[in-house]
C-alpha cells in the first residue's frame, strides 16, 4: 500500500530581503561571522567577494562550515520542525535532524550581498500515495499501525519551489 | 598558515551537520513548541480563497550566539584534560591587558582531525556534535580567555599547536597565530592515553614549518601532569 520511504529537502535561502525576526537574526549573525571569519583567508585584504576568496583560495571553501556556526543555535529555535512547509492545514509538519548550510555570496564591506541558504533534510517519511500534487504521507512511527491494517494519522504535503524529494527507499 | 595546513584544512567543502534537539544549554531552548501550532486566523467570509497560515513563521526567535561561544571546547572529544589561559596585550597601550577582544582557537584531536569536515555532496553524517575543539571567548578585564578542552594530538608535517584568531570588539582581525608547545610534554601526552596509538610526533618545534624560524612568542607555558591535567599559559601581544 505505501510507495515507499522518502526523506523531503526544503531549501531555505535568506538575503537582505528575508523577512522575519528569525531570517533577519540568521542573516544578521552569519554576516557578521563572514566578515570575522574571512579574515583569516583574506589577510592582506585582497578579496572582496566570497566567490573571489574561492576561487583563489580553495580553503576558504571551509568558510561554509564556519560561517554555519553562527546559524546553528538559531536552527535550534526551529524545535525539529522544517519552518515554512505546512500540511494541508496550514501546521508545520516534517520533522528534521539534519540540515546544511551553505554561503550563496558574500562581500566583506558590502553586508546587502549577503545570501546563505539552508537545507533542511526531513526526517523519513512514508510515502502512502499522490493525490492531485500533494504527497499523502504518515510518519515513520506509524509504520507498525499501517502494516497492521490499523487507522493511520496523514499529513498532506504540496511540492512547491525549493521544496524536493531527496531520498527514496522501498519499504 | 603553513602550506601543509593549508592543503589539511583545505579539503572540507560544504558543512552538513547533525541536528541535535537534546540541546545542554538553557539558552539554547526555544521558546514553547505551542508557538508553532497556534490558531490559525479563520475569516468569516466563505468562499475559495485559502485559509492564511499563522504558523509559518516558526517560534519566536530570540537573538542567540553562535556555538563557537563556549568554554569547554572538547565536545565528544577525549584526551587528557587541558586548560588553556590566554592573555591579550596591546602593544600600542604600553602593553597592557586588552579586555573585549574576541579570541577563537581551534585545533586537532588526538587522532590528529579537525572538526571541519561534515561530508561532502547530498549525504549526511553521523557526528555526534556540530563541532569540537573549537571556541571563541571574549577577553575580561585582565585580558584573559580560558578554555577547557583536550590536549591537541598531532598529524604529520607538523607540530603540535594551536591556532589563535585575535579580533577586537568589532570582529575586525588583530593577530592570526599559533601556539606552540613545549616538545617534552607533548612525548609524556603522546605516550598514554587515547594518544598512544598515534605514536609520537614526527615533527619537531625546530623542523616545523611555522614554528621552524623560533618559538619565541610563540612557545606557551605548561604546567599539571597527565592525572591532574595540564594548565597552558600564554601571552599574546596585539596592535589594537
Amino acid at each position: 500500500m505505501a510507495k515507499g520511504l522518502l526523506k523531503l529537502c526544503y531549501l531555505k535561502i535568506i538575503d537582505e530581503n528575508s523577512q522575519g525576526l528569525w531570517e533577519k537574526s540568521v542573516f544578521d549573525d552569519t554576516y557578521m561571522e563572514f566578515f570575522m571569519q574571512a579574515q583569516f583567508y583574506n589577510q592582506d585584504g585582497k578579496y572582496q567577494t566570497f566567490q573571489e576568496l574561492v576561487r583563489h583560495i580553495p580553503a576558504a571553501e571551509k568558510l561554509h562550515y564556519l560561517v554555519s556556526t553562527a546559524a546553528i543555535n538559531y536552527i535550534r529555535q526551529l524545535n525539529g520542525q522544517i519552518p515554512d512547509i505546512t500540511n494541508g492545514l496550514g501546521k508545520l509538519c516534517l520533522p528534521f535532524q539534519h540540515f546544511r548550510f551553505e554561503i550563496l555570496q558574500s562581500h566583506i564591506h558590502h553586508k546587502k550581498h549577503h545570501k546563505v541558504a539552508v537545507y533542511f533534510y526531513s526526517e523519513p517519511l512514508i510515502w502512502l500515495d499522490t493525490i492531485h500534487e500533494q504527497l499523502l504521507i504518515t510518519h515513520l512511527h506509524q509504520k507498525e499501525a499501517l502494516f497492521n491494517d490499523n487507522e493511520v494519522i496523514t499529513e498532506m504535503v504540496h511540492l512547491e519551489a525549493n521544496l524536493t524529494i531527496s531520498s527514496f527507499q522501498n519499504l | 598558515m603553513d602550506r601543509k595546513d593549508f592543503l589539511k584544512r583545505g579539503l572540507g567543502s560544504l558543512a552538513i551537520v547533525p541536528f541535535f534537539t537534546a540541546c545542554k544549554d538553557a539558552e539554547d531552548v526555544s521558546p514553547d513548541t505551542s508557538t508553532t501550532t497556534g490558531s490559525t486566523n479563520t475569516s468569516n467570509t466563505s468562499g475559495s480563497c485559502t485559509i492564511t497560515a499563522t504558523e509559518t513563521e516558526g517560534p519566536f526567535p530570540t537573538k542567540v550566539p553562535g556555538s563557537l561561544v563556549q568554554n569547554d571546547i572538547t565536545s565528544d572529544r577525549t584526551g587528557t584534560k587541558l586548560t588553556v589561559k590566554i592573555t591579550i596585550q596591546n602593544k600600542n597601550n604600553s602593553c597592557a591587558a586588552l579586555a573585549n577582544a574576541l579570541v577563537d582557537i581551534w585545533h586537532c584531536d588526538a587522532n590528529g582531525n579537525y572538526s571541519e569536515y561534515g561530508g561532502t555532496g547530498m549525504q549526511s553524517t553521523n557526528y555526534t556534535s556540530v563541532h569540537f575543539l573549537r571556541g571563541r571567548q571574549t577577553t575580561d578585564a585582565n585580558g584573559l580567555v580560558t578554555f577547557t578542552t583536550i590536549y591537541p594530538g598531532w598529524y604529520s608535517g607538523r607540530a603540535t599547536h594551536i591556532h589563535v584568531h585575535v579580533y577586537n570588539s568589532s570582529g575586525k582581525s588583530l593577530l592570526v597565530t599559533q601556539i606552540a608547545f613545549p616538545e617534552d610534554t607533548s612525548k609524556v601526552v603522546y605516550a598514554q592515553g587515547v594518544y598512544a596509538s598515534h605514536g609520537q610526533a614526527d615533527t619537531t618545534n625546530a623542523r616545523d614549518n611555522v614554528f621552524g624560524d623560533g618559538v619565541g612568542t610563540e612557545m606557551s607555558t605548561i604546567t599539571g601532569s597527565v592525572s591532574a591535567g595540564y594548565v597552558l599559559a600564554h601571552t599574546i601581544v596585539v596592535s589594537a
